[in-house]
């Protein structure tokens, strides 16, 4: 709806009501007491190291090949994997790879800042960039040449680690769009605040993570992204300033928590092909049915055929 | 009609050249080693890149039998004026400039050599101080000599404006930005001098026809003489360019 | 670059090189090619400095802009960085060609400038809440030789380091609005604490080498490659004594390329950036000091192009 700016009569310079929020006036140090409790829990209860609980669930969308939703408490992801398709047009050349186009979206109520727009800002262009080097390793491209494969991801809903719930629910999608693969992966994210390492932090925690500091402690986020068996680290995103032996330690730590994903991730595989093989029986039952019925039909009509 | 501050009562203009004088030129060729052929040419304050690829194969799409098809992009960087551009070229003048040079350019290659190929040439504007279209021009021109490509003649661009001496027109040579800004006459040529032919004639404002031929015959002279300076600054490249050995890898 | 084509022979011949620790251009696989750099090219910029690493070729100017603070941080400044890809590099990037490796080198410049560690937006603070300066960092791509991260960040310091912001000679305030008054004297006018500028270190992983520097031939063979910013150490860009040295932090890691690497090798390719970026900020410190204290004596001719 187009604006009348002629009949708002506000004053020509305004502030922003909110640097007059607590939130806004209060300072680094204040934030970050504010995060954690005395006990060292952080204020939805867990501890520093422990990750939210992950819900997920695939086959959610039916016009993909394959599909995944991801659920950290309030980071809410979907990611659908459609069919490859051939490369046309400006790019003519034969290539012996397949081609994977990703992108990721926000949804416009994914966050508290009003996204709008079809055309993909700045975020979320660099969001599809690191999303793509963290799952292009896995997949076997040289198994669909010459075609290009969709993986798109919706962010609905944003609470922090929304990369490492992305590449999760692209991890499923993509087994549940049967697409060949090296192995499952997963990702997890960590915010350091002040050399205190937070796993898989909230929106609040990121923040604050990037938020600038006068002091000289460790502050960043950093997402990492494993290959399951073969350990191998597809990728490694970090923002911020951390020093070295901080950022070994995280690695580490991330590596096990990643780790903690993959049974998770194998159930729910296995469970789905369970499922799957269970409806192809229902589905050669049925078959056999009413190829019996259609036999019986034809037996029936042959005789009164020849009876006539 | 241009303000007389244009010229001093001495005959001075802004800068402190006389009406006919250029301002310095220094260039040099093979500035990089990826294109075939490269150069940079400083006039002034106006700083100009520019690469040549080709001939090569042309794309299908400009494929043309009759001759090699010159294909042109002209970018301006962002820090090029004083006030920052927002985007380097796609805008509607650096697209214009782009067929102006092609237009010049074109009539100075002998493309009836290479049918069915294609000579890129890109032109990068560092600083732009007036007269950028005729500092990528004269680059332009080098860097094909520098890549090899068989030429009629120098291509040689140069602006002129007029100025008034009381009631008396004197037309100024290559004209700078703040003279360009004043908002006097205009005219751009690009001419090959040494077969006497004009490639391309553009102008800006309005001028009476009797002055017209004051004003054309001092860019033409201008013209002839950027050709002088860029012949020399080929043949100094060539006779100490021959002894250097091109970079090696691999 | 993708227009490049080798043969496998010529894989098969850097991948043995860098084994034998004896690349093909004579260096070990810890080596930087010799470069150029020069500040100060562009006259109508704040600040600029071109680099020129072997065969790759940049340009980066720096250019100033009073702006209104954000109105959640309004006590800070802005840095933006633009990246053109010229078609003087290659003509793949004609049009719009370049514009996904130009997207990924600012994405990275900006992760990497992110932190107030790294680089004070404070010092660009005019009037608080009211007045900032923007500083827009355009980036120029002349020629691709390998190793454009590395290049590019070198010459965003050098440029960075060169910079002069005027003075603010008097502020008038009418209502809720500022006027501010700038001299126009180009020496009456402040440098910017760059020290803690980050560069970043592009480390390729070959087999079970790390190299740094690769070419443009080398960089068709690798796998992957890890880019890493880490931050400055302020006492080699001042002459005085007084500065705090501050340790090098890492402020971003990127990875590129469809491959991955172990964990214990990600270790070591961290330390290595951050040793690599510590010869080098040695190295262009150096420099700038040497060439500011030789401008400071005599008027400096600059080369540019023309050398």
């Amino acid at each position: 709806m187009p604006l009348d700016y002629r009949r708002f009569n506000g004053p020509e310079d305004s502030v922003s009501y909110k640097q007059f929020s607590t939130n806004f006036t209060r300072s680094y140090d204040e934030l970050f007491k504010g995060l954690f409790d005395e006990n060292g829990k952080r204020i939805d209860g867990r501890e520093f190291t422990e990750a939210r609980p992950l819900y997920t669930k695939t086959n959610v969308i039916s016009q993909a090949k394959g599909s995944a939703y991801v659920e950290l408490k309030n980071t809410k992801v979907v990611c659908s994997v459609f069919d490859p398709r051939e490369i046309v047009g400006h790019q003519n050349e034969y290539s012996i790879y397949g081609q994977i186009y990703c992108e990721v979206k926000f949804a416009p109520f994914s966050c508290p800042r009003r996204r709008r727009g079809l055309a993909p800002d700045t975020d979320e262009r660099a969001l599809s960039a690191n999303f793509k080097t963290a799952i292009q390793t896995a997949i076997q491209s040289t198994k669909f040449r010459n075609f290009q494969m969709d993986v798109f991801v919706y962010i609905l809903e944003h609470d922090g680690a929304c990369l490492a719930a992305a590449i999760n629910a692209a991890c499923l999608a993509l087994t549940d769009a049967v697409v060949p693969m090296m192995d499952i992966f997963s990702a997890r994210t960590a915010a350091v605040i002040n050399n205190q390492i937070f796993v898989d932090p909230t929106e609040a925690e990121e923040n604050l993570a990037l938020m600038p500091t006068d002091n000289e402690t460790n502050h960043g986020i950093i997402t990492l992204t494993v290959i399951d068996h073969l350990r191998n680290i597809t990728d490694l995103q970090q923002i911020g300033s951390i020093d070295a032996d901080c950022l070994i330690k995280v690695i580490d730590i991330l590596l096990e928590e990643c780790a903690k994903l993959m049974p998770l991730f194998k159930d729910l595989i296995i469970d789905n092909v369970f499922e799957q093989y269970k409806e192809h029986q229902v589905y050669l039952s049925i078959k056999k049915q009413v190829n019996e019925e259609l036999s019986n039909k034809v037996k029936e009509w042959t005789l009164i055929v020849k009876d006539k | 009609m241009p303000g007389p501050e244009l010229l001093s009562s001495q005959g001075l203009r802004l800068d402190g050249r006389r009406p006919d004088e250029l301002r310095r030129i220094r260039c040099k060729l093979g500035v990089f080693t990826q294109p075939d052929g490269s150069a940079y040419l400083e006039q002034g304050n106006t700083k100009v890149l520019a690469a040549v690829y080709g001939p090569h194969q042309a794309a299908k799409s400009k494929l043309s039998t009759e001759g090699v098809v010159v294909n042109c992009q002209y970018s301006m960087a962002t820090f090029s004026t004083s006030e920052r551009k927002n985007r380097p070229r796609g805008d509607r003048k650096s697209q214009e400039m782009s067929l102006h040079l092609r237009q010049a350019l074109s009539a100075a290659i002998k493309t009836e050599l290479y049918p069915r190929s294609q000579i890129d040439i890109y032109v990068e504007v560092l600083q732009a101080d007036g007269g950028a279209y005729c500092a990528s021009v004269n680059a332009a021109t080098l860097a094909l000599i520098d890549a090899g490509v068989p030429l009629k003649a120098y291509a040689c661009a140069c602006t002129s404006s007029v100025a008034w001496r009381g009631n008396h027109p004197e037309a100024l040579l290559d004209v700078g930005h703040v003279e360009e800004a004043a908002g006097g006459v205009c005219l751009t040529v690009a001419a090959l001098p040494s077969v006497d032919s004009i490639a391309l004639l553009e102008m800006s404002h309005r001028l009476h026809m009797d002055y017209f031929e004051v004003v054309m015959s001092r860019a033409m002279q201008g013209c002839k003489d950027i050709e002088i300076i860029l012949d020399k600054a080929v043949r100094e490249h060539l006779a100490e360019g021959w002894t250097k050995p091109d970079v090696i890898t691999i | 670059m993708a227009g490049m084509l080798l043969s496998n022979a010529e894989r098969f011949y850097i991948w043995d090189g860098v084994e034998e620790n004896f690349r093909s251009d004579g260096r070990s696989n810890k080596d930087y090619r010799p470069m150029e750099l020069e500040t100060d090219v562009v006259s109508s910029a704040s600040g600029s400095a071109r680099l020129r690493l072997a065969n790759t070729d940049v340009l980066v100017c720096v250019k100033t802009e009073i702006d209104t603070p954000k109105s959640d941080k309004p006590g800070l400044g802005s840095i933006e960085f633009f990246v053109d890809c010229s078609a003087n590099a290659t003509p793949e990037f004609e049009g719009r060609g370049g514009e996904q490796l130009a997207n990924r080198i600012s994405n990275l410049l900006q992760r990497a400038y992110h932190s107030s560690q790294a680089f004070n937006l404070k010092q660009l603070c005019i009037f608080e809440g009211k007045q900032c300066w923007k500083l827009y960092v355009d980036i120029l791509i002349l020629e691709c030789g390998g190793n454009l991260c590395d290049a590019v960040s070198l010459a965003v310091k050098a440029a960075l380091f060169n910079t002069r912001i005027p003075f603010v000679k008097a502020a008038l305030m009418d209502g809720g609005n500022i006027d501010l008054q700038l001299s126009d004297d180009p020496f009456d006018s402040k440098r910017l604490e760059v020290g803690t500028a980050p560069l970043l270190v592009t480390l390729c992983r070959m087999d079970e080498e790390n190299i740094v520097d690769p070419t443009a031939e080398e960089e068709t063979c690798i796998a992957v490659s890890i880019v890493v910013g880490v931050s400055g150490n302020p006492a080699l860009y001042t002459s005085s004594e007084d500065t705090t040295p501050s340790d090098h932090k890492c402020t971003t890691i990127s990875m590129s390329g469809n491959g991955g690497i172990l964990p214990d090798a990600m270790k070591i390719v961290i330390a290595e950036g951050i040793t690599a970026a510590k010869c080098l900020d040695e190295a262009l410190g150096r420099t700038l000091l040497q060439e500011r204290n030789r401008t400071n004596l005599q008027k400096k001719d600059s080369y540019g192009f023309l050398k």
